[in-house]
């Protein structure tokens, strides 16, 4: 089987979460970068598995700058095959889909996996935008993926319970916690990770048809007032004065 | 998850600090990367977070114990030793012609103090397999090569060290196990060995002790040691294990790291124990010596990993716990006000910072330690003499001031806390008791002490405290470039002036034959020496704070560098000084300790 996965970088969990240029771009000074995890845990690792069992490969692909190398290197380490980058800072989820559906499109894969949404833009888009251009089904939220022939038996999250899907190959995925689970790369993974091909590719003209006016942080939680039990009045004052809740 | 290890300061320490890329260059390290070792990191503290951490304190509460013959212990200890071989822990440092990848042992110190931090019971497993496997590596033959190196590295079989008798523990010279030679072409063992940390349990297949023995007949003292593979099971000659009579007879029961099995094992019992003599007869002590090194490492290290621990369990605690309102100027206090975090309170933020100036100082002297260590492996000539020397010289160093003071640093972590310090329902009471072994073993403090007065000082007529004071040298150059720092780059070369005039004063006493007078006080001088060493070790990295600072590179938030520079200050104030009430002791005339004749001391 020919699998392809698609990953992105977010902001690393615990990263201070601020924006610049009169709110409009997010800061990234001192921000530590990760494998965005639906595509680390569940996505790639999912694709090895059902590498291993029934032979074929894994490619990732990622759109993003050299500066991102690591985060693919992260993804060989861990047992992909080799590597595709479209060397273009994406400014959309619109964009991403279109570069990675203009390499995919003569490939023939036989699934394209996605994380189910990217943990700090949230956006659920590329996946769904992805498969509408190269025209395939597309299942989203999987939390279990078996194969029998051409066959996929899929399960998929939806709210307060589950779906049972079957679609064949092709087909996109995106995937939710469940699909797998995390694999720590190993050190002898790491360096051979070095020696496993990762191919640049230029980027190809996209428009993007929405763009970002101005970002906000939730506000902030206010101090705590501690009010003694025996003094009703004053909460009831401050609930109706300051909290304007009563 | 609660913190235990800070990883942006272990990165600014490896790559900022000491350079980790600077090995790179040299042919055995030139297949790494730092982008390979920050993925390694990345992973060793995913598994940390997964496998270590959480089941620490059930470690504690359900300890290691010894039941029909069998010992018992916690299943993790199985279930982590096949993945450390798995993510390649224990082959990192060897040879890639042993199995091994050649990962510069400094990256890997990294990687074992994330572990440790996470837990300290359970790595002295892995700690010791690599030791173990290293032994027969640089000195066994092809034969203990092919047959036990491979399974360990892998994690499938545990190494251990077995040094200690009943009679003899700081003085091994005393070991009476004993060896006959056969005409088979391996020896019988007999005796028993005590405190073997890792020598027994259910969840490796097989355990191969390296084993101190007198050959029969051989020469009485430190010349008739030599050194045995034992394995629990021998290899039969279809491939199979067979029993190889050796007894394990016990787990004592300890204070602390109490996951982290102490066994009592006896050998030969019904004479059919059966070892092989790795390298030349009557050197084993002499080849154990070098695993020594790398093992006083591994247990300053220890005393660092949990000082680490300590000090975020404690720094989480202050920023949550409410007491007391802050002295105003007026000297008053506001009852009316809303109590205070504790981490707002002077006292507290000084024992916060202690720890912090003690944990970081120790990770930075065994980072240094070991990039020496990597060094002497792949330099020449004299350049490999001076690396060799300055390992050397700081070995003892680097096994005692973060095991004596870590322990020092982790009492005051407890003291943050208050009362619940004291109570089981917090883990600052853990980290004290496991941190209290880290000054016994691989030689106590008073054996380390000794090494370094009466061994490491002297040895080569000085040499390695003559280059250790350029290196100090250089570093204060540095500082004088920087305003801000150049009252302590005069503080420091004070100091240095202070030390040369205590060894002035103590090295003629060996000269004049005083030598027991000499090295009576040498732990009160490693005190002395280690808080030095430590004092210079600030001082660099608040030049490189400074230098990143100025750089504009920004790899780290400012107030990153300026807490570094903070620090460095603190450690001036309230440690460094302290030199100055311990020279008066090293160069007292009065002599109080000796035993002049059979009087009593109390
Ligand atoms: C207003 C705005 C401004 C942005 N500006 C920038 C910027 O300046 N620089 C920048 O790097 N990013 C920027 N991004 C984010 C970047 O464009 C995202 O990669 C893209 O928006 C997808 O995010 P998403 O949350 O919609 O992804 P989702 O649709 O939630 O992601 C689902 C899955 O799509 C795949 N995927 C997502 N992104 C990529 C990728 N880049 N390569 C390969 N696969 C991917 C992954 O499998 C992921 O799990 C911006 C996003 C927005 C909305
Ligand atoms: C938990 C644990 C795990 C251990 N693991 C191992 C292991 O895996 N393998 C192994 O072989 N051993 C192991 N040991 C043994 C350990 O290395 C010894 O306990 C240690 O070296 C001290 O020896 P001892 O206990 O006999 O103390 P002693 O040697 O009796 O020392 C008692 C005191 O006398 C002092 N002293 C002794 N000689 C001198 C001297 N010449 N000058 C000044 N002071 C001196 C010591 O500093 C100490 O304070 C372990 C011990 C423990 C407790």
């Amino acid at each position: 089987m020919k699998l392809l996965v698609c990953v992105s970088k977010t902001p690393e969990t615990t990263a201070k979460i601020a924006f610049t240029n009169d709110n409009t771009e997010f800061d990234s000074s001192g921000v530590q970068y990760i494998m965005n995890p639906y595509d680390e845990w569940y996505a790639l690792v999912r694709a090895l598995e059902l590498k291993e069992a029934q032979g074929g490969s894994v490619t990732i692909i990622h759109v993003g700058p050299a500066a991102n190398d690591t985060i693919i290197r992260k993804g060989l380490a861990i047992g992909a095959d080799e590597a595709v980058r479209i060397d273009a800072e994406p400014p959309s989820a619109l964009y991403v889909a279109r570069q990675v559906a203009e390499y995919a499109k003569n490939e023939n894969f036989d699934i394209v996996f996605l994380g189910k949404e990217s943990i700090d833009y949230n956006g659920s888009e590329v996946g769904p935008m992805l498969a509408e251009m190269l025209g395939l089904p597309f299942v989203s939220h999987a939390t279990r993926l078996e194969m029998e022939g051409n066959k996929a038996m899929i399960v998929a999250d939806i709210d307060g319970g589950d779906a049972q899907l079957e679609v064949e190959t092709p087909f996109v995925i995106s995937a939710a916690k469940g699909l797998a689970e995390q694999r720590i790369p190993n050190m002898r993974g790491i360096m051979m990770a070095k020696r496993k091909p990762l191919k640049v590719v230029e980027p190809v003209e996209a428009e993007g048809l929405a763009v970002a006016v101005r970002f906000e942080l939730p506000p902030e939680k206010g101090d705590v007032k501690l009010i003694d039990p025996e003094n009703m009045d004053e909460l009831v004052r401050l609930l109706h004065e300051e909290a304007k809740v009563i | 998850m609660a913190e235990y290890v800070n990883m942006d300061t272990l990165r600014f320490q490896l790559e900022q600090v000491h350079q980790l890329d600077t090995l790179f260059q040299y042919p055995r390290y030139q297949e790494y990367d730092l982008e390979a070792i920050n993925i390694f990191l990345d992973a060793v503290k995913d598994f940390s977070d997964q496998e270590l951490y959480p089941v620490f304190r059930e470690m504690d509460e359900k300890p290691a114990y010894y039941e029909d013959g069998k010992i018992i212990v916690h299943p993790t200890v199985g279930r982590t030793m096949e993945k450390m071989g798995e993510l390649g822990v224990i082959a990192a440092t060897f040879d890639q012609e042993n199995g091994g990848l050649q990962m510069p042992s400094m990256a890997l110190l990294g990687a074992y103090f994330i572990m440790e931090a996470a837990n300290n019971h359970v790595m002295g497993y892995p700690g010791l397999t690599d030791g173990a496997a290293k032994l027969i590596t640089a000195f066994g033959n092809e034969y203990l090569k092919e047959a036990y190196v491979p399974n360990m590295l892998s994690g499938q079989w545990a190494g251990t060290m077995c040094l200690t008798e009943p009679q003899a523990g700081s003085s091994l010279s005393d070991i009476t196990t004993t060896a006959y030679p056969t005409d088979e072409g391996y020896y019988q063992v007999k005796g028993q060995k005590i405190f073997i940390s890792g020598g027994d349990h259910e969840y490796n297949e097989n355990f191969i002790h390296l084993l101190l023995a007198r050959i029969e007949g051989a020469p009485a003292g430190t010349k008739g040691i030599s050194l045995f593979v034992v394995p629990k099971k021998r290899i039969a000659e279809d491939g199979s294990l067979a029993p190889n009579d050796v007894i394990t007879a016990g787990d004592f029961q300890k204070m602390g790291q109490r996951g982290y099995c102490t066994t009592h094992l006896v050998f030969g019992e019904n004479d059919d124990c059966r070892a092989w003599l790795v390298g030349e007869p009557h050197k084993g002590l002499k080849y154990m010596f070098q695993m020594m090194n790398d093992a006083r490492i591994s247990v300053g290290r220890g005393g660092l990993s949990i000082a680490s621990a300590a000090y975020h369990a404690s720094l989480q605690y202050a920023k949550e716990r409410p007491q007391g309102r802050r002295v105003m100027d007026s000297g008053k206090k506001d009852p009316r006000q809303e109590p205070v975090l504790i981490i707002e309170h002077a006292d507290v933020r000084r024992m916060l910072l202690l720890q912090k100036v003690i944990y970081e100082g120790s990770l930075s002297l065994l980072l240094l330690a070991s990039k020496y260590h990597d060094l002497e492996k792949v330099t020449e000539g004299e350049e490999k003499q001076k690396n060799r020397l300055l390992l050397e010289l700081l070995t003892p160093v680097a096994k005692t001031y973060p095991t004596e003071k870590g322990r020092e640093a982790v009492d005051n972590g407890l003291q943050v806390l208050g009362g619940y310090g004291y109570c089981s329902d917090f883990v600052l009471q853990q980290y004290l008791r496991d941190i209290r072994i880290m000054a016994i073993y691989e030689g106590t403090t008073g054996i380390q002490s000794l090494d370094l007065l009466g061994r490491k000082i002297t040895m080569d007529n000085g040499k390695a405290l003559k280059l250790l004071a350029q290196e100090m040298q250089q570093t204060i150059g540095s500082a004088l470039t920087f305003d801000g720092l150049k009252p302590y780059a005069g503080q420091l070369g004070e100091k240095m002036k202070l030390s040369q005039k205590v060894l002035d004063f103590l090295l003629p006493l060996a000269m004049k034959g005083e030598y027991e007078r000499f090295l009576s006080d040498a732990t009160v001088f490693m005190d002395f020496f280690s808080t030095l060493v430590v004092g210079w070790l600030w001082l660099d990295m608040a030049v490189v704070a400074k230098q990143e600072l100025v750089s504009g590179r920004e790899a780290y938030p400012a107030e990153f560098y300026e807490s570094k520079v903070h620090a460095m200050r603190f450690f001036f104030k309230y440690e460094l000084p302290k030199m100055e009430g311990l020279a008066p002791t090293l160069m007292s005339e009065e002599v109080l300790t000796i035993l002049k004749e059979k009087e009593v001391i109390a």
